[in-house]
């Protein structure tokens, strides 16, 4: 048994929250905050920490300026001494890349460098950004975290979904190169008693990224009808990820599958869909309700689309 | 005139009068640096008599520039300024020796792999840097004094490393011109992969009807000693006089006694995977390869053995030829010449895990087809699939697995033979089942040997074997266990889905497992790609840069059988014109002891790694043996009295290089 004190780091990070956390999933950072304290680190707020920027929105169309906005971010972090963490893989995927290049152009890093001195900022590039996965499964360890697992899940099966950002461009990733078959996100799902199944296409788009959903929600939506079609025939009775923007897709575009393709479904999609740090806040003795698993039957338009609580009953004998 | 007639006499009191020639070569130093101003700067340093430019030095006219030069008594040291020396200081030396000049009164400056490749953005500091080159070969120049080479003698008899194509084929070419040949095999058998093939493309001969005569032919040449399980352990010597010891395997069967009669193999209660099959069929622990192994005798696979006893039996092997307490036994031979035909490991596919090799059971490697093809394979060339063992219907090949991938897991070259062998494979299969369906996923298809291209034309033309170009993103398996294939068909621009029954990977060669053992052993490089290195790639492609060690076949890279042949005729061809001379000069870079000053503390005997130092118990002082030294200028370093002197690199010479180099830096943006 590994114990907690002894072993514990100083694990002390800087949240950056992103868009889609704050404006549609707020339970999504309320779990983050939850299970890293309870883990034992502490995170810190980022006063002024601004967009990402989107990958796609401003990497498309100008790369100094998503150079110049990412190193500002970074450098809050860099301010307060510690590294930046996000839960996001879009976030993670604009930060992440961003100090990587810088690291390796330092004719850009002089340019940005330039620019920041005119809000008075600097940047170093000595914090590397990273992912919650990355905190939890790297910095942390599967061991270390498995020591705070309370209650066991038995004949849960998950579908687990990681998204693109989290694991490519493969060199610029912590896995050692693993993009095509990583497990890191599985291992953390299992410690919890529960069981990740294979499943058709496990590594495929949610559908939502690189503006597809914003530009056409149909296609978008034909990627998720594909696969919440496998999760479902591969006999999955959740879906975790680690990505609030997949997991709007997973979890909103579900209602739109099964308005758009209604004919060639069959029976509509119910699969609840779960953020990585809910379902360990759950497994580490938490309150449903304060991970924002519980919505209160009145209110509408409001997130989670796809109720949770089929996910509640089945670990509910497991709880008490 | 002779050479002799036309000696030019310089000593250590003969003023130097160096002539420094710098070449233009092309472009490729002329396109960055200003080679006009760099003779006039070379004209301003010490002894420098003489400078000239020219567009190729190693050209005739620029060898004749020199030449004439030297003739004329204008200059008794030359210094050219051009490529690497490994390219052209034997081109130079020669022309210094023809001229009548001692051929170690050449030193060559590289401004171009050192100055203007690496540099070609940057002329400024290319010109700077190339001066400072300049600069310090003169300064060496001064200093250089005349060497005489030492001639050895040659034995005529060649070790060549591995028994496949290639080292048969060489190992019978110089049995063939009389030289004395040690063929090391590590496995019991020779006849290497492609005794495990089964045609061979385009002609589709039967390789093994192919290759088996070929392996008794080996067996049968007296000339040539097999030595079968055995491994090279030491290399030490020279060129010419290489001195090898091999470890010959215990096989815990009496090689003497065997008959090969198999009787053992029946009762014999352990089963284990057979390599030679590629785990799809198993041996027994007692076994030879395969039916046509060379030799034919019996090996006891130790690791798996039981040692029950019960092969030893007097009513099984009735010559009792099993020897539980074999031990390895050490040869030593003396060899003037080693060829390495180590050949290659097939690439493994595991870790390129969207193919799902290891996880589904029908998905295998191209190699394994083979095997499956064979009629003397695990199921007599009618192939089945993994998981039922029925007979697919459908197909389909994934070309270049672990070939032209630039990412982590992968080799970045082309194998050269996968677009063929899967061409091959798909027409066999078509052969035997005309109803099935055979795909083959590509990114080009490479037909580039003597009827390649008809032979694919004529794949897809006649036997309807369909190509799609387009790599497959990944694969999923069903529940009947059948493969489903995600890919684009990059032609008409689709994304397509495709269910096949058998899945093959079309595997590329990697250099063998342990390349850098047989590397270090051998002190040879090898390329990026793992592949052992030929001296040059165009004029010496079966030479190394170790005189004296040549490579044949796959081990120098990726080849199909007639290259492989043919650069095994090449190497052999190239050892025994070694071989005919008898004897080899050698440069004279050894150590040499100053006797006045040599105190008799023997610190450089006990430092040299070569045992080229003996000690002379009469006069009490260090002797160096030339023939063994190897110039490393370990004793140098460690003498105490200063007593070693090291020809060609000696403390006065180097010191020059570092004083001139350091006293006159090169000062750029005062970086």
């Amino acid at each position: 048994m590994v114990n907690k004190v002894s072993e514990q780091k100083d694990w002390r990070y800087a949240f950056f929250l992103g868009c889609v956390i704050p404006n549609r999933y707020p339970m999504i950072e309320r779990s983050i905050r939850d299970v890293f304290e309870e883990l034992g680190a502490e995170l810190l707020d980022m006063p002024g920490a601004s967009c990402c920027p989107a990958p796609g929105v401003f990497r498309g169309f100008h790369i100094p300026t998503w150079f110049v906005i990412a190193a500002r971010n970074i450098a809050i972090a860099e301010d307060l001494g510690v590294s930046l963490i996000t839960g996001c893989n879009g976030c993670y995927g604009t930060l992440r890349d961003a100090w990587w290049d810088l690291e390796h152009n330092s004719e850009e890093k002089k340019h940005v460098n330039k620019l920041l001195a005119k809000v008075g900022k600097k940047y170093t590039g000595n914090f590397e950004p990273k992912h919650v996965m990355q905190a939890l499964y790297l910095d942390m360890g599967k061991e270390y975290v498995r020591g705070f697992i309370k209650h066991k899940f038995k004949d849960l099966k998950v579908a687990v979904h990681y998204g693109c950002h989290i694991v490519k461009p493969s060199d610029k990733r912590p896995w050692d190169g693993e993009y095509e078959n990583p497990t890191f996100l599985d291992e953390i799902v299992e410690l919890t008693g529960a069981t990740s199944i294979d499943y058709k296409e496990k590594f495929m788009c949610c559908g939502a990224g690189g503006a597809v959903r914003t530009a056409v929600k149909e296609v978008a939506a034909d990627f998720t009808r594909e696969k919440l079609v496998n999760m479902r025939e591969a006999g999955a009775d959740i879906i975790i990820n680690c990505c609030p923007f997949c997991h709007l897709q997973l979890d909103l575009g579900q209602v739109e599958v099964n308005n758009f393709y209604k004919d060639i479904i069959g029976e509509p999609f119910h699969i609840p869909v779960i953020y990585i740090t809910q379902l360990l806040g759950v497994a580490m003795g938490m309150d449903p309700s304060r991970l924002g698993l519980v919505k209160n039957h009145n209110l509408k338009g409001v997130s989670p689309f796809i109720p949770i609580q089929p996910f509640l009953d089945i670990v509910k004998e497991q709880l008490i | 005139m002779t050479e002799s007639e036309k000696k030019i006499k310089v000593t250590r009191k003969t003023r130097p009068k160096i002539g420094v020639y710098v070449c233009h070569c092309g472009i490729n130093i002329a396109g960055v640096v200003d080679v006009y101003a760099l003779k006039d700067y070379a004209l301003t340093l010490p002894d420098v008599v003489l400078a000239r430019e020219y567009k190729f030095m190693c050209s005739d006219n620029g060898q004749n520039l020199i030449k004439e030069d030297i003739e004329a008594g204008l200059i008794n040291r030359v210094v050219v300024a051009a490529c690497s020396p490994r390219m052209h200081e034997p081109t130079f030396r020669l022309v210094c020796k023809e001229a009548g000049l001692n051929q170690f009164l050449f030193e060559q400056a590289n401004i171009r792999e050192h100055a203007t490749w690496v540099n070609m953005n940057d002329t400024e500091g290319a010109y700077q840097i190339a001066q400072d080159h300049i600069r310090m070969a003169v300064a060496k120049a001064r200093t250089l004094l005349p060497l005489e080479v030492q001639k050895v003698s040659v034995e005529p008899s060649c070790l060549i490393i591995g028994g496949g194509i290639a080292g048969m084929n060489s190992a019978i070419d110089l049995a063939k011109e009389g030289y004395k040949v040690y063929l090391v095999e590590r496995t019991p058998t020779i006849g290497g992969h492609m005794a495990q093939l089964d045609k061979t493309f385009p002609t589709m001969d039967c390789s093994a009807c192919i290759i088996t005569p070929r392996m008794v032919d080996v067996a049968r040449e007296k000339n040539i000693e097999l030595l079968t399980y055995s491994e090279v352990v030491d290399v030490a010597g020279y060129v010419g006089n290489f001195e090898v010891t091999i470890m010959k395997k215990p096989h815990y069967v009496d090689q003497e006694a065997c008959t090969g009669c198999g009787a053992c193999v029946e009762p014999c209660p352990v089963s284990v995977g057979n390599e030679f099959e590629l785990g799809l069929a198993p041996r027994k622990a007692i076994y030879i390869p395969f039916p046509q192994a060379v030799p034919g005798e019996y090996t006891i696979d130790m690791e798996s053995c039981i040692q029950c006893g019960i092969c030893a039996r007097p009513d099984v092997c009735e010559p009792d030829a099993i020897r539980y307490d074999d031990k390895p036994e050490y040869l030593k031979v003396k060899v003037g010449t080693i060829i390495i035909a180590t050949g290659w490991d097939p690439y493994d596919p595991t870790p390129l895990k969207q193919y799902g090799y290891g996880r589904y059971p029908n998905v295998i490697t191209a190699f394994q087809m083979e095997r499956l093809l064979s009629s003397y394979g695990p199921v007599l060339g009618k192939p089945v699939r993994p998981s039922d063992l029925k007979a697919p219907h459908s197909i389909a090949f994934l070309q270049c697995v672990g070939s032209r991938y630039f990412r982590e897991g992968g080799n970045k070259y082309c194998s050269r033979v996968c677009c063929m062998y899967a061409t091959k494979q798909a027409r066999q299969y078509k052969e035997k089942h005309p109803e099935s369906e055979v795909y083959i996923f590509y990114i080009d298809i490479r037909a580039f040997g003597r009827g390649y291209e008809e032979f694919y034309e004529s794949a897809s033309e006649n036997y309807g074997i369909n190509y799609i170009r387009g790599r497959i993103g990944e694969v999923w398996e069903d529940k009947d266990h059948n493969i489903v294939i995600r890919a684009e068909d990059t032609l008409i621009q689709t994304p397509i889905e495709l269910t096949v029954d058998l899945f093959i990977l079309s595997i590329g060669l990697e250099a063998v497992a342990d390349a850098d053992k047989i590397s270090s052993l051998l002190s040879v490089q090898r390329s990026e790609d793992g592949f052992f290195m030929e001296a040059h790639p165009k004029l010496r492609p079966v030479d190394t840069l170790t005189d004296g060690i040549f490579i044949a076949g796959v081990a120098q890279g990726p080849k199909d059988i007639p290259d492989t042949v043919a650069q095994a005729k090449g190497a052999a061809s190239s050892a025994a014109a070694l071989m005919a001379q008898g004897e080899v000069e050698i440069e004279p870079y050894y150590a040499v002891v100053l006797d006045h000053l040599c105190s008799g503390c023997r610190t450089c005997q006990s430092l040299c790694p070569f045992g080229a130092i003996d000690f002379d118990e009469f006069k009490k002082i260090a002797v160096v043996n030339s023939a063994l030294c190897k110039g490393c200028g370990t004793c140098v370093s460690a003498c105490p009295s200063g007593a070693m002197v090291q020809n060609h690199f000696t403390n006065i010479q180097l010191d020059s290089i570092i004083n001139i180099a350091v006293k006159q830096p090169t000062v750029k943006n005062g970086q």
